[in-house]
């Protein structure tokens, strides 16, 4: 039992380890671990394949958890979509990691962006679908008039708070197709947040228990993935390179999470 | 038996999986929804697992749910027997 418990500590010992290695980079930057064992280079060099390591396995446990549920279940196109969409976010990683890997450097725009817009869409239809299930199923996921008070505050919340910060962002010079990109990936998180925001109400019931774990592990990532964005947004746009670990921290915690959601689900339907 | 002792074993059985607040709202919701009062009789009865079967098996699989059902089942019938 106790062995049991301890290999499923692991995985998350291992994300936190990845998470605290760029927190300590941001921290202390100069400091000698950074200074002489891993310079920036080689840091982003960890990063993008812990990344490439979450994304993969986050895509490959949501399409076992698809395929572990049967074709009349009506969430198995929900699992499938989440699958494609985080598929979809490692198809975008794996165009940058030679870059970062060999170079050291991170390309942007690159043909990686169309595979990380192309992500959103999947995973919002993945959540609506969500929805539908446990609506269809007779869950309590509120009436219209609260489900719509719930979007429209977070989005208004959304806004109030995203304005602000793409402001700056979109003021800066750069391509087109940089600040369009710098304030789409805010923006897109903003519309993810708003049917992630109908599941918060449905977890938050479900606390306590498996399922509630699961939506919490995913739901803990999609938001984070939602903050790493807007850090990245501002890296990007206004050379703010002391945001570097802060990019590669937020993203590697997001991703770890959705996988770790992911893999939560599965053992609930292997148990 | 009665409509709550049932749903208090129907609860006790679910919330390891979809929590308590979850298992006892989605009960409620659907014994309202089956004109289910303050006892039930065995068809109610059997509708009202079929739906509860059907809401866990979104979140278990099948299998997992016909076996929280059947746990749900035995629990009942335990609490029928002769006290």
């Amino acid at each position: 039992m106790s062995g049991k418990r301890s290999r499923g500590a692991l995985p998350w010992a291992v994300l936190g380890l990845a998470v605290l290695l760029f927190l300590g980079w941001a921290a202390a930057p100069a400091g000698a671990l950074y200074a002489r064992l891993l310079p920036p280079s080689r840091l982003l060099m960890i990063a993008a394949l812990v990344k490439l390591v979450y994304l993969l396995a986050g895509s490959a446990f949501a399409f076992a958890c698809r395929d572990r549920l049967e074709a009349d279940n009506p969430a198995r196109p929900a699992w499938l979509l989440l699958s494609q969409g985080v598929l979809s976010m490692f198809a975008g990683q794996l165009c940058l990691a030679p870059f970062q890997v060999v170079n050291g450097e991170t390309p942007f725009p690159s043909v990686a962006d169309m595979f990380f817009v192309l992500a959103y869409p999947f995973l919002i239809a993945s959540f609506l679908v969500f929805l539908n299930a446990y609506r269809e199923a007779g869950f309590p996921i509120g009436s219209l008039a609260e489900r719509v008070g719930i979007v429209a505050g977070v989005g208004a919340v959304g806004v109030l708070v995203a304005l602000p910060l793409l402001r700056p962002v979109a003021a800066t010079g750069g391509t087109l197709l940089e600040r369009i990109l710098n304030v789409a990936y805010p923006v897109l998180d903003l519309v993810l947040l708003l049917p992630l925001a109908l599941l918060l109400r449905i977890a938050l019931r479900l606390r306590g228990s498996h399922a509630g774990d699961v939506w919490a592990i995913l739901l803990g990532g999609f938001f984070v993935l939602s903050v790493a964005d807007v850090i990245f947004a501002h890296f990007q746009a206004l050379g703010a390179a002391h945001l570097d670990p802060l990019v590669h921290a937020s993203f590697i915690l997001a991703y770890g999470l959705i996988a770790g959601g992911a893999h939560r689900q599965l053992q609930l339907l292997e148990s | 038996m009665t409509t709550s002792e049932a749903v208090e074993v129907m609860v006790k059985a679910m919330a390891p999986y979809i929590g308590d607040t979850m298992a006892r709202s989605a009960t409620e919701a659907h014994c309202q929804r089956l004109g289910i009062a303050a006892t039930m009789s065995r068809d109610q009865l059997e509708a009202l697992l079929g739906k509860l079967g059907g809401g866990l098996n979104i979140f278990l699989g099948r299998d997992k749910a016909a076996s929280v059902v059947a746990e749900v089942r035995a629990a009942l019938a335990a609490l029928e027997a002769p006290r």
